[in-house]
């Protein structure tokens, strides 16, 4: 440019001092040459620049797209596990207090057969220990029996042997029944 | 005077277009501050509109330097 | 005004800043009487052209899901051409994204490779500048009418105005109809023009300078050609941005 602000020579001061963009001799070629740069451009951006430019945006803007489908589908994934993850966290929950209140339930019946079973035994060893009781009276009261009439017949031996009269006997009989009745209880 | 000291004067008198341009640019940058002032989220915005004005107001200073040349080549 | 010329000014190197928008015919060709030469124009075109092609070739040589940097950029240049397309004109848009694609960055890049030193700015050309904005326009308008047939004269009849004014508002929608191509040219060409004149009559000023002067101009061109850079691509966003809206004027009217 410094060059050529120089080079004012003769030959440009001949054409005219004007502007050289006036200059109507170097129209024509200009024009010619300027569409005809236009189109060959065009014609080669259109078949080797822009298919590449738009199928690299294309592809991105489908990456993008799938990448942000992959997101969701990760997210929804993630969601889904989530809720399995709860949902077997509510069962094993459900299943411990289940085993807890089965576990109580059967302590609960075990107390219960225990103590039931207590009772009974309970129950067994007094009706065990009435019976001997019982027993024990009866044979007190067997014996007692026995060991009475046992008295009477050594009585009676005693008095036949002696060879009682009426009076005699009737005496024995007034006595032993004198003596029943003042402790009945003796004989039962 | 001679034709070629009238051309020089006229050149002198297209160069005058500049003031209108000026003017325009005082105006056209004034109010776009005032603008971004008031609203500065809408900068982004106005700046396209800003650069856009400018070359417009721009080209008329040109234009007068134009018609100067033109009226050198005549001289 | 040569008569009183101080001495130095003599001295010093004849100022053209000009000078680098000569287009200069290196070859001269005639085809069926039709001028093809090859000129620095449209070797600088074709370079940008090649440029764009290398850019998107080295971005995309081996496309990966995670971008590099060379293809983030190449994405980002493609999805921000996209929007302006859907955000303009929306569906129906579609099928004129690669030429909007095309323009925006053969503009781009001859707006770019123009600040490359010794290089010469394609888009400081008036008509080539014009040869894109009568196209754009002409078949913007060809396609409006091919889509709306006579119907698409409405186009010129503003709506919501007393029928009394209609004499005086549709010459003026014709007009600004007309400016189209016009403004659309002289914005980008006068742009680049401007600037590089600029860059030159300061370059020129660093070489005319003594050593201790001429740091400040250098410096100067050092951040102007910052700002050349920033100036090109939004040159080449407004062209995109007005080729858009004319397409969808055409397919929507208004």
């Amino acid at each position: 440019m410094i060059a050529s602000a120089y080079a004012a020579t003769a030959e440009h001061a001949a054409a005219g001092s004007g502007m050289p963009q006036f200059e109507p001799s170097v129209f024509q070629h200009q024009i010619v040459w300027s569409i005809a740069s236009f189109f060959v451009l065009l014609y080669l951006l259109k078949k080797y620049v822009l298919p590449p430019i738009e199928k690299i945006l294309d592809e991105r803007g489908g990456k993008i797209r799938s990448d942000l489908e992959a997101a969701e589908k990760s997210r929804l994934e993630a969601d889904k596990i989530r809720q399995d993850v709860q949902r077997q966290l509510a069962a094993a929950r459900r299943l411990a207090e289940q085993t807890v209140e089965e576990a109580r339930l059967e302590a609960a019946k075990y107390r219960d057969l225990a103590r039931e079973s207590l009772t009974q035994e309970l129950a067994k060893k007094k009706s065990v220990a009435l019976a001997e009781i019982d027993a024990a009276k009866r044979a007190a009261v067997a014996e007692l029996h026995d060991a009475v009439v046992d008295i009477a017949m050594l009585a009676t031996e005693k008095l036949i042997a002696k060879s009682m009269n009426k009076n005699d006997v009737s005496k024995v009989v007034q006595e032993a029944v004198t003596a029943i009745q003042a402790n009945p209880g003796k004989l039962q | 005077m001679d034709a070629t000291a009238a051309a020089l004067i006229g050149m002198g008198l297209a160069a005058l277009g500049f003031a209108g341009s000026g003017v325009g640019l005082g105006v056209l940058f004034g109010k776009a501050i005032e603008a971004i002032a008031r609203q500065p989220a809408a900068e982004a915005q106005l700046a396209k509109y800003i650069w856009i004005g400018m070359a417009f107001v721009e080209a008329v200073a040109l234009y007068g330097l134009v018609v100067a040349f033109i009226i050198m080549g005549k001289a | 005004m040569t008569a009183t010329a101080p001495v130095v000014a003599a001295a010093a190197p004849k100022m053209d800043p000009l000078h680098h928008f000569h287009v200069t015919k290196y070859l001269d060709f005639d085809y069926l009487g039709i001028d093809v030469a090859i000129s620095n124009s449209v070797l600088w075109m074709w370079i940008a052209a090649g440029l764009v092609l290398l850019f998107f070739h080295l971005a995309f040589k081996n496309p990966r899901i995670v971008p590099g940097r060379l293809q983030s950029l190449g994405e980002a240049g493609y999805l921000f051409i996209r929007g302006i397309v859907d955000d303009i004109v929306g569906e129906k848009g579609r099928p004129f994204f690669p030429y909007i694609f095309t323009l925006f960055f053969f503009i781009l890049f001859c707006n770019l490779a123009g600040l490359i030193p010794g290089s010469f700015t394609v888009t400081s050309q008036l008509i080539v500048t014009a040869t894109f904005s009568l196209t754009i326009v002409g078949f913007s308008f060809a396609y409006g009418f091919y889509l709306h047939g006579t119907h698409y004269f409405k186009f010129f009849v503003p709506t919501g105005v007393p029928v009394l004014l209609m004499p005086l508002m549709i010459p003026i929608e014709i007009i600004s109809f007309l400016a189209r191509p016009v403004s659309l040219a002289v914005r980008l060409f006068a742009n680049m023009t401007a600037g590089h004149t600029m860059l030159a009559v300061m370059f020129l000023y660093v070489v005319t300078l003594p050593w201790w002067g001429a740091w400040v101009p250098f410096g100067f061109t050092v951040i102007f050609t910052g700002v050349e850079i920033f100036i090109g691509f939004i040159q080449a966003y407004i062209f995109t941005i007005l080729t858009c809206v004319y397409i969808n004027d055409s397919i929507h009217m208004h």
